[in-house]
């Protein structure tokens, strides 16, 4: 055998690559090369340089669950604009491909000009000539959130679904509806977000959650969870969101934020609990792994480690 | 099965499957690009440039090697183009454009335990990144397939539309090369 292919083969020994016969014939010559036994500890060498480089630098041990979390919400933003392709629309006749193909761009603005205005023209006379009038209420597409300058109180009706709410524009005014109530579920959602009172940001998230179906209030919920300064309102919007855990992967990354960087123990135990469920997720197990090795809350370190333990091992 | 499933439009299968594949390729996608930001372009495009061409996936390999396709396209089409950009390393740029030395890459997570273990720590660190900085795309990336993500090198020239012997070319040239930039750590 041949130093040379030795020499090009002990990588692959290093790797594991090597075949078996191969291997048993490079591991016979190195006992009795010296030159190729010193390159092949040469190499060993320097896979235990990178090694120790691997075990200690954060670049090399991946992302962290914050980045992981961060991507996916952005990827599931990005594919509410994109369309799968399919096979029949990549052989169905394309007039743009074909106008930009022949050069037609400025021909095909001009088209999309004269079609799009005299579309909108057309739109705009239907929706006067058909819109329902009704005289002395107000339209809930004339509800304007901007005018409202902040909400005083948030009521339910006891037994019913009937909720009031006192809003302030100019002047404070009333609001009355079932939770269905476009205008009332519109003043909710502000309720949650904007207002100063956290006893009222309580009440409307506190309404929300008997409907957290809606995806609107699931939308205010997660953000309740994450941005809301009173931990209060923080544990009801988790309390109602745990049951979509499983199902909505936005709920789940919710509750992974909350877990890793919520200030309140109760609100990441509480978190740490409704997680359990899909603590197979590889996105659950990377924040469990990290929590367990070094979590500041021996508590959520304990429970991270058992969790983890339940775990089948993968490769 | 979620891949027909996501096949034939469901969404939610589509993101159970990216939930499979995603922290490897997120991982892959950092090691390659060096940065946080360029690791999450790499991430949203390669999957939403499968999520768009799924329809196309015909099973005559597995997905997990369609998946690494797409993401090992996307991070060689940044190292290249990173490779015309760059005049000299380590410096890169961050993404507000401001440049930044490579050697601040590596966070400091026991700054203060011992500094003198930190430092050449972190010096380690920053010259694997320019000794890896210096190999050419393919061989950076049958690199990374290779050492820091386990896979066959079979699976690497499945992934690279090339052969195994070429693959296992490729590793050998890469790691004489870093060997040769590596040599005095030793």
């Amino acid at each position: 055998m041949k130093c040379e292919w030795v020499r090009e083969n002990i990588v692959l020994q290093v790797y594991g690559e090597l075949a078996d016969d191969a291997r048993h014939e490079l591991e016979q010559h190195v006992v009795r090369c010296a030159d190729c036994a010193a390159e092949l500890k040469a190499e060993q060498e320097f896979h235990a340089l990178l090694e120790s480089d691997r075990a200690t630098s954060p670049l090399m041990q991946g992302p962290s669950p914050n980045l992981l979390a961060a991507s996916r919400m952005r990827l599931q933003e990005g594919l509410e604009t994109v369309k799968q392709g399919s096979f029949f629309s990549r052989l169905a006749f394309d007039p743009t491909t074909w106008l930009r193909q022949m050069r037609f761009s400025p021909a095909l603005a001009s088209v999309i000009l004269v079609l799009g205005f005299a579309g909108g023209v057309g739109a705009t006379y239907k929706i006067y000539a058909h819109s329902p009038q009704q005289p002395g209420t107000p339209t809930p597409a004339a509800f304007n959130d901007a005018s409202v300058t902040g909400i005083e109180s948030v009521t339910q009706a006891p037994g019913t679904n009937q909720v009031t709410i006192k809003y302030n524009t100019t002047a404070t005014q009333e609001a009355q509806g079932s939770l269905n109530d476009q205008r009332i579920q519109q003043l909710l959602l502000y309720a949650a977000r904007n207002n100063y009172n956290s006893g009222v940001r309580m009440d409307s998230v506190g309404l929300m959650t008997q409907n957290p179906s809606d995806t609107h209030f699931r939308d205010a919920l997660m953000y309740a969870l994450q941005y809301d300064t009173n931990p209060g309102v923080r544990f009801k919007a988790l309390d109602a969101l745990g049951p979509y855990v499983k199902d909505d992967t936005r709920v789940r990354d919710s509750l992974l934020q909350a877990l890793v960087n919520d200030t309140n123990p109760g609100v990441r135990t509480e978190a740490l609990r409704m997680l359990e469920p899909v603590k197979a997720d590889g996105s659950v197990r990377g924040v469990l792994m990290t929590l367990s090795a070094k979590d500041s809350s021996q508590y959520i370190k304990s429970q991270a480690r058992t969790l983890l333990a339940q775990l089948p091992e993968i490769d | 099965m979620l891949i027909r499933e996501a096949q034939r439009g469901n969404r939610a299968a589509f993101e159970e499957l990216v939930r499979h594949y995603d922290h490897a390729v997120l991982r892959l996608a950092l090691h390659l690009t060096g940065t946080e930001h360029d690791a999450q372009d790499v991430y949203q495009d390669a999957f939403l440039k499968a999520y768009k061409n799924i329809g196309n996936f015909r099973f005559e390999c597995s997905f997990y090697t369609w998946i690494y396709r797409i993401v090992t396209n996307l991070c060689l089409d940044h190292l290249r183009k990173r490779n015309v950009r760059k005049e000299d390393a380590p410096v890169a740029k961050d993404s507000d454009g401001g440049e930044y030395d490579l050697l601040d890459q590596v966070p400091d997570a026991r700054a203060g335990a011992n500094p003198e273990r930190d430092l050449m720590r972190r010096q380690l660190g920053a010259r694997i990144s320019g000794a890896l900085e210096k190999l050419t795309p393919r061989e950076r990336m049958v690199f990374e397939l290779k050492h820091y993500h386990g896979l066959k090198l079979r699976t690497v020239g499945e992934i690279l539309h090339t052969t195994e012997e070429t693959a296992k070319n490729t590793l050998f040239r890469a790691t004489q090369k870093l060997r040769g930039a590596l040599a005095d750590m030793r």
